[in-house]
């Protein structure tokens, strides 16, 4: 596995270390120090994942994550200080695709990128993508697009892969914890905020009244189900 | 009730009814005496004239029961007053009456009037006669010889009209007692009111200090007793308040310290743990001496890293930081779930039927994860029970071991920080975590308790209020904060604290 990983982190042994160790483990390592510079070096290396602290100087985190959201799709992890949950949710309406708490171990650290990348790999090298309906909305999964009429919707990898779980089986209540499982890989207690910011900004992205959801539809007391 | 206002008011009714009763009595003794001896000088004048002029007049040649007849002497008497008259000769034969009810009369006369009319003198009596209260006034006439057989003459004057008006007066006082009585426990309600009223300030501002509002003040105004009661009092709740803030200040300082050493130390720590997972995964490169310490290093760096994550847990809660997600969730499912994840070997009981609780299963899973850890710390190798149930009010989980457990006079101190039963025993936790779960138990509305086992072990026990479970397994009681969550809300809106079911 030779992804490529951009590490913003401003700390720099905390830079260094987790360098190391991500490289250990098999990955490309690009790290700037700032903000600015990593949106700097996000630009000219085009990696597949971002690994972004979310308190930065110059630039920080969450800026740096709206910035990369407008242009790209790309993974990004943000490393969050634990129990600042503001800092969660802002960083994944942001556009974060999930969240790592400081202090963590490598092995957290690299089970979380390894899902990450995962994600987009089991749908792009899944080969026999189906085409699928729900509402006005086209979905091709071999070629990850979704479209509705002759407009193109940009979706991240990881709103794509909950739009098609949810959308693969229309009718049928997936549960907080079963989505964090299928779409983030998390098999145990996953943080159900992931689910739920990550379904308002697919809501965002297909709906027609986001306020008042038609296809995406909250199951009370249970989770979510597609509405076709 | 015995408080100052029934008091006062007995105070004062007892002080009215004595006054009332002590002024009727004398009235009624004083107008009765009057009245008697108004009536004793008009029948004293009147025996006096029928004694010395009309009886005489009438009979010259002496008394004889026939000339009392024949002399109309009867109705003579009564000319002058509402008079009869009894005229006993003392001769062995009937007294002459002028009415013939009169005749069983004589009997009831006092004997002490015979000598004070023998001595020549007018006798009079108070008593009933045939029933009507009178006066009787005896005497005989003026010169006759005492010794002989000298008739004597007794005139009986009713007295009811004396009864009729010592009646009506006794009415009257009564009334005017009771009204004299009423006014007085009026009088003493608004005296009472008038006294009372600050004291009744000066107990609601007591009352709002002990709510916790130190802001209460009593009125002060005024130069009476209680206007320096309300002095006192007003120094006092100033003192207290400045206290009190000086003590929360010193307090949050103290919080914000702790907080800011926990922020603070996150970054090294954070290199420090990412520092230490690189080493731990490159041990097996290490000359055995940088090996031991090496491993020895990244033990301690995961002690550290409990230590401080356990501190900053607390800060927040100190910091009322923390706030409880609480969804309708199946207590012996989530149990299962979470013992099957931090102590796979532990033994989960029960529920006998489904218990539906209002809870966080994060929360829940700090809970019961803490509690596997300290059985597991301080009970090693020792089998731990989980059991899941409920006594009726709260849904219960116990996690038990078969450990030393801790003396008695130790149990209530377990869940302090940094509390350790044993002192020598120095595992990898922080000390912390019986503190942690109880903080996380008391914001999910329940709480936790510990005690010894039958047969040796520690069991300690989390309660949570028990919900109905049909209206939350609808989902409308409880799970709707998160619901359209998205769609641009707020950032800070969606792990917010919803309504927590009522017990």
């Amino acid at each position: 596995m030779d992804a490529r990983i951009l590490l913003v982190e401003d700390d720099p042994s905390i830079r260094e270390v987790t360098a190391i160790g991500l490289r250990a483990a098999g990955f490309e390592v690009d790290t700037a120090a700032d903000g600015a510079a990593g949106l700097e070096r996000w630009r000219q290396a085009q990696p597949d994942l971002v690994l972004l602290d979310v308190m930065l100087p110059r630039l920080d985190g969450l800026e740096v994550c709206r910035e990369i959201r407008r242009a790209s799709t790309v993974p990004i992890v943000m490393l969050t200080a634990r129990g600042d949950t503001i800092d969660v949710v802002v960083g994944l309406e942001a556009g974060a695709d999930d969240y790592v708490t400081k202090p963590f171990e490598m092995v957290e650290l690299v089970a979380r990128i390894r899902a990450a990348l995962r994600r987009r790999r089991s749908t792009a090298e899944g080969g026999a993508g189906a085409a699928l309906e729900l509402g006005p909305l086209a979905i091709d999964t071999a070629g990850r697009t979704v479209r509705r009429g002759d407009e193109d919707i940009a979706l991240t990898r990881t709103e794509f892969d909950l739009l098609v779980e949810l959308a693969q089986r229309p009718g049928q209540v997936l549960t907080r914890d079963q989505l964090l499982d299928r779409v983030w890989g998390y098999d145990y207690l996953g943080d159900s905020r992931l689910v739920d910011v990550a379904i308002g900004r697919v809501r965002a992205k297909v709906e027609r009244d986001p306020a008042n959801p038609e296809l995406l539809v909250t199951v009370r007391g249970s989770g979510y189900k597609a509405v076709r | 009730m015995r408080g100052i206002r029934s008091r006062l008011a007995l105070s004062l009714v007892a002080l009215v009814a004595v006054t009332v009763a002590a002024i009727g009595v004398g009235t009624y003794a004083f107008v009765d005496a009057r009245l008697r001896a108004s009536l004793l000088d008009e029948a004293d004048r009147q025996a006096q004239f029928n004694l010395s002029v009309l009886v005489p007049e009438r009979l010259p040649d002496g008394v004889t029961r026939e000339g009392l007849d024949s002399a109309g002497l009867a109705a003579a008497f009564r000319l002058r007053g509402d008079v009869e008259t009894i005229v006993d000769f003392h001769d062995g034969g009937t007294p002459w009456v002028s009415d013939g009810a009169l005749l069983g009369a004589i009997g009831s006369f006092p004997a002490e009037l015979r000598p004070v009319v023998d001595a020549g003198h007018l006798g009079y009596s108070w008593q009933d006669v045939i029933g009507q209260p009178s006066l009787v006034v005896a005497g005989h006439l003026p010169g006759a010889v005492p010794g002989t057989a000298v008739p004597v003459f007794s005139f009986v004057f009713p007295a009811t009209s004396i009864q009729e008006a010592l009646e009506q007066l006794r009415l009257g006082l009564i009334a005017a007692g009771l009204v004299a009585v009423a006014l007085a426990l009026a009088a003493a309600r608004v005296v009472a009111r008038g006294i009372l009223r600050p004291v009744d300030s000066g107990s609601a501002a007591a009352a709002r200090i002990a709510r916790g509002d130190l802001s209460a003040r009593v009125p002060a105004g005024g130069a009476d007793e209680f206007a320096r009661f309300a002095a006192e009092f007003n120094r006092m709740a100033d003192s207290l308040a400045s206290t009190v803030e000086r003590l929360q200040a010193s307090e949050a300082q103290n919080r914000r310290f702790v907080s800011d050493v926990s922020h603070e130390l996150r970054t090294p720590l954070t290199a420090l743990v990412a520092e230490a997972s690189v080493i731990e995964a490159g041990l097996d490169g290490l000359a055995p001496d940088a090996r031991r310490a090496a491993e020895l290093l990244v033990a301690d760096v995961r002690r550290l890293r409990i230590l401080v994550e356990d501190l900053m847990e607390l800060s927040r809660f100190d910091a009322r930081a923390e706030q409880a997600d609480l969804r309708p969730t199946d207590l012996g499912e989530a149990t299962r779930s979470i013992v099957s994840a931090r102590l796979p070997g532990a033994a989960v009981h029960g529920p006998p039927a489904q218990v539906v609780v209002a809870a966080d299963v994060r929360r829940l899973d700090r809970i019961i994860g803490n509690l596997l850890d300290n059985a597991g710390e301080h009970a090693p190798g020792t089998p731990v029970e989980v059991r899941v149930g409920d006594d009726g009010a709260n849904a219960i989980v116990t996690v038990g071991d078969r450990g030393p457990g801790v003396p008695e006079d130790v149990l209530e101190h377990l869940f302090e920080r940094f509390y350790k039963a044993d002192a020598s025993r120095h595992g990898g936790s922080s000390g912390l975590g019986l503190a942690i779960a109880a903080e996380h138990a008391a914001l999910l509305g329940g709480s936790l308790s510990a005690r010894n086992r039958d047969g040796g072990g520690l069991e300690v026990t989390l309660r949570l209020p028990r919900v109905v479970s049909e209206s939350l397994l609808a989902g409308d009681v409880l799970d709707t904060a998160r619901d359209d969550a998205g769609g641009g809300s707020d950032a800070g809106s969606a792990p917010t604290e919803q309504a927590r079911p009522n017990p």
